[in-house]
C-alpha cells in the first residue's frame, strides 16, 4: 500500500516529505479552529524550514556523497569560507544553547549600571544620597558581567546571544521565504512565457523600483512591529534579485534537449518544472542565498535600530540603539553588538564566496 | 545605427516609466487599505488627547479624507490627487506634505550627492588601480579592505565614528548643524562624518566590481593590440581599459540608488540628526502623520524610477555597440 503511493508521488522520501507539509497544513487548520493555539506563528516557519532544509539541503548532501566531498573540497580551499562556516555554527550553537547558560537578558538592576567588560576601568560619577553630591568612583568590569551591562544595568553577554537567536532566525526565515517566493516567480515566468511571463516580470519590476528599506519601513509602519510580521515583510519584499536570476537561468534549461524530450513524451507541465527545471537552477538559488542573508540580518538590525524592531525581543540592533544613547558614558554598549554583526555579516559574505566558486566550474581556485 | 529605432526605444521607455509609476502607486494604496488600521485610526491616535465623542470623530474624519465612499472611488480620487499634485496634508507639522518635502529634499540630496561621489571616485580609482597591481600587496590590501567595507553595517559605523571622532576626540560635532549655510567650508566638515558612513560600503562594492570590470578588459584582444602598436601604458589603460570598463559601473551605480543609498542614507540621517527626507518620514512614523510616510516612500521609488530611465538613455550615448530595433 505504501510502496504504491511512494512509487505515485516519486519514492518513499516524497512520501515523507509530503506528509510531513500535510501535518503542518493539519496542524494549522486545527490552530485556526481551537480556541488555545497549538504552536505560535513563528513555530510553524521554523517547522516548515527544517522541513525544507531536510528535503533540499541535508538529504541531497547525504544521498550524493561523492559530490558533497567534491564540493567540501572546493569550498575548503577558500581558507576564509571555512573560517566563515565555523563562525556561522559556533553562531548557530550559541544562539540554539546560549540562552540556557546566560542570565535573563531582560532584567534590569539599576544597581549595576554601565558595567564595563572584564579587564576595563571606567570613572562613573554617582550622585551620593548622604553627601548630595556626585562623587566621581572607578568601576571595574566583573566575571558577573563578562562583558558588561548597559544603561539599565542589563547583562550585555545575555543581550548579545538573544541577539545571535534573532538575527539568524530572521536572516534564516526570511531567506527562504524570499528565495521561495523568487524561484517560484523565476521558474514559472520563464517556463510559461508569453504574457504570463510579461505580467509576472512587469511585477517584479515594479517591486523592484521600491527602494527595499523604504518599503520595508513604511510596510512594519502599517502592519505594526512584530517578529513574525518582519520576517514576513521581509521575505515578500526581498524575492525580486532571484526571479530575476532564476528566470535569466531557466530559460536557457527551457530550451534544452532533456526538457524538449520530456514535453514530447507528455510529462506534465508542474512535473518538467519540479523534476526538471528547479534541481537545475538550485546550485545558482543556494549562492545568492548565502549571499543575501547578510542585508537581511542587516535590515532586521536597521529596523529594530531605529525602534521599529520587535519591542518583545532582544535584538542587536536594539542593544545597538540604547548604545547609542550612552556613547559618552558606556562605550561597549553600541561597540560590542555592532562587532558581533559585523562579523556574522563578514561570515555569511566570506562562505557566499567561497561556496559561489565552488558551485561554479569555470572559477579557478 | 538608425535614428528612427533610438527615438522609438526612448519613447516606449517612456511608456514603460510611466506603466511602472502606475503600479507603484497601486501598491501603495492595496498596502494602506490592507493595513489593519484605516487612516482615520491613525489620525485619531493623533489627535486622542483633544477627542470627546470618538464615532463623531471618525466619522467626520472619513467624511474629510473621503474614506466613507466606495473603494474603486478612493482609488480613483488617490490617483487624481497624486496626479494634480495634491500628495496629502501632513497631520503632525500641519503643512501639507509638498511643502514640507520642499524644504527638506535638499539635505537628503547633498548627502546622497556627495557620498556617490565620494565613493564613486575613490572605489573605482582604487579597483582600478589594484587590477593593474593584480597578485601586489596593494592588491590585497585592497580585496581585504573592500570586504570589510562591505560588511561594515554602515549604521553602527557611523555610530563608531561619533565614538571615536566626536565623542572621544572631539574634532566633530555630535549632530548635523542645520544653521550653517548650503556652500560653505563649515557644511562641508558637518557632512564628513555623514558621508563616509554612508559611502565606505558603496565604495567598498564599486571597488570591487571596478577591480574585476578592469581585469576583464585587461586581458581583451583591443588591449594587446593598443600595446603591441606600442601605445604608452597611461593611453592603454585610461582610453582602451578603464572607458571599456566603466560602463557596468555605472549600472551598478545606478542599481544601487534603489537597494543600498536610500537605506543608508534615511539611517544616517537618524544617526546624525540631518533634517533630510529619511529623517522626518522617521519622524512621521512616530507621529503616525502616514500622509508623510506614504509621500517618501512614493518619492523613494520616483526617482528610482527616473534613474533608472536616465540610465537607460544616456546608455545609448555612452555605448554605441547597442542597438535599438
Amino acid at each position: 500500500m505504501i510502496k504504491e503511493i511512494s512509487k505515485k508521488v516519486g519514492g518513499l522520501r516524497n512520501l515523507v516529505f509530503i506528509s510531513a507539509l500535510a501535518a503542518l497544513v493539519i496542524v494549522l487548520i486545527m490552530d485556526i479552529y481551537t480556541v488555545d493555539s497549538i504552536l505560535e506563528p513563528l513555530e510553524y516557519f521554523y517547522i516548515l524550514f527544517a522541513i525544507l532544509i531536510i528535503r533540499y539541503g541535508l538529504y541531497p548532501l547525504y544521498a550524493n556523497r561523492r559530490l558533497t566531498r567534491y564540493y567540501w573540497e572546493r569550498t575548503k580551499r577558500h581558507r576564509l569560507s571555512v573560517l566563515g562556516l565555523a563562525f556561522i555554527i559556533f553562531l548557530i550553537a550559541t544562539a540554539i544553547f546560549g540562552p540556557f547558560f546566560t542570565q535573563d537578558p531582560t532584567k534590569v538592576n539599576f544597581q549595576e549600571k554601565n558595567m564595563p567588560p572584564v579587564g576595563f576601568t571606567i570613572q562613573q560619577s554617582v550622585y551620593n544620597l548622604e553627601t548630595e553630591q556626585f562623587v566621581t568612583r572607578e568601576i571595574q568590569g566583573t566575571s558577573r558581567h563578562p562583558l558588561g551591562t548597559d544603561d539599565k544595568g542589563r547583562d550585555m553577554l545575555a543581550m548579545l546571544v538573544s541577539g545571535a537567536r534573532i538575527s539568524l532566525q530572521v536572516g534564516l526565515l526570511a531567506t527562504v521565504i524570499a528565495i521561495i517566493i523568487g524561484t517560484f516567480m523565476g521558474v514559472v515566468s520563464a517556463y510559461l512565457g508569453g504574457w504570463a511571463d510579461n505580467a509576472l516580470m512587469r511585477f517584479t519590476d515594479i517591486m523592484m523600483t521600491f527602494p527595499f528599506f523604504l518599503l520595508l519601513v513604511f510596510i512594519i509602519f502599517i502592519f505594526g512591529p512584530s517578529l513574525a510580521f518582519i520576517i514576513l515583510a521581509i521575505g515578500l519584499t526581498g524575492w525580486t534579485g532571484t526571479a530575476r536570476l532564476v528566470r535569466s537561468e531557466a530559460l536557457s534549461l527551457r530550451t534544452r534537449e532533456f526538457v524538449m524530450a520530456s514535453k514530447c513524451l507528455g510529462v506534465s507541465d508542474i512535473r518538467i518544472i519540479s523534476r526538471h527545471l528547479i534541481p537545475n537552477v538550485i546550485s545558482s538559488v543556494i549562492v545568492i542565498a548565502t549571499l543575501s542573508i547578510p542585508s537581511v540580518i542587516l535590515a532586521e538590525a536597521a529596523l529594530s535600530f531605529i525602534g521599529l524592531g520587535d519591542p518583545t525581543v532582544t535584538s542587536w540592533g536594539m542593544v545597538l540603539h540604547s548604545g547609542q544613547r550612552s556613547l559618552d558614558t558606556a562605550w561597549w554598549v553600541a561597540v560590542e553588538p555592532g562587532i558581533m554583526l559585523f562579523l556574522t555579516v563578514l561570515a555569511f559574505n566570506f562562505l557566499g564566496d567561497g561556496i559561489r566558486d565552488a558551485f561554479d566550474p569555470r572559477s579557478q581556485l | 545605427m538608425r535614428q528612427g529605432g533610438l527615438q522609438w526605444y526612448i519613447v516606449r521607455r517612456l511608456i514603460y516609466a510611466v506603466i511602472i509609476a502606475f503600479g507603484v502607486v497601486t501598491i501603495t494604496f492595496i498596502l494602506l487599505r490592507l493595513g489593519p488600521s484605516s487612516p482615520a485610526d491613525k489620525y485619531l491616535a493623533n489627535m486622542s488627547a483633544r477627542t470627546q465623542d470618538p464615532a463623531q470623530v471618525i466619522t467626520a474624519i472619513e467624511a474629510r479624507y473621503g474614506l466613507d465612499k466606495p473603494i474603486y472611488q478612493q482609488y480613483a480620487d488617490y490617483l487624481i490627487n497624486l496626479a494634480r499634485g495634491d500628495w496629502g496634508w501632513s497631520f503632525s507639522t500641519s503643512m501639507p506634505v509638498m511643502e514640507l518635502i520642499k524644504k527638506h529634499w535638499v539635505y537628503s540630496f547633498q548627502l546622497i550627492f556627495l557620498s556617490m561621489v565620494f565613493s564613486a571616485v575613490l572605489g573605482i580609482l582604487i579597483g582600478v588601480y589594484s587590477a593593474i597591481k593584480q597578485y601586489t600587496k596593494t592588491d590585497y590590501l585592497a580585496t581585504f579592505f573592500s570586504f570589510i567595507g562591505i560588511s561594515i553595517p554602515n549604521f553602527w559605523l557611523g555610530i563608531m565614528l561619533i565614538l571615536i571622532f566626536s565623542v572621544q576626540l572631539g574634532w566633530f560635532k555630535t549632530y548635523y548643524d542645520t544653521g550653517l549655510p548650503m556652500f560653505s567650508l563649515a557644511n562641508l566638515k558637518a557632512l564628513v562624518l555623514p558621508v563616509i558612513t554612508l559611502g565606505t560600503g558603496m565604495m567598498a562594492g564599486y571597488t570591487r566590481y571596478a577591480r574585476s570590470a578592469t581585469l576583464e578588459n585587461l586581458r581583451k584582444d583591443f588591449v594587446k593590440t593598443a600595446r603591441a602598436k606600442g601605445l604608452p601604458e597611461w593611453t592603454v589603460i585610461g582610453k582602451h581599459v578603464f572607458r571599456n570598463a566603466i560602463l557596468p559601473i555605472i549600472t551598478i551605480i545606478m542599481f544601487d540608488l534603489s537597494g543600498v543609498v536610500f537605506g543608508g542614507a534615511y539611517l544616517t540621517e537618524i544617526i546624525f540628526g540631518i533634517p533630510g527626507l529619511g529623517r522626518i518620514s522617521f519622524n512621521a512614523i512616530f507621529a503616525n502623520d502616514y500622509p508623510l510616510v506614504v509621500t517618501i516612500t512614493l518619492i523613494g521609488a520616483i526617482v528610482v524610477l527616473l534613474t533608472n530611465l536616465a540610465t537607460d538613455i544616456v546608455y545609448t550615448w555612452l555605448d554605441p555597440r547597442i542597438r535599438y530595433d
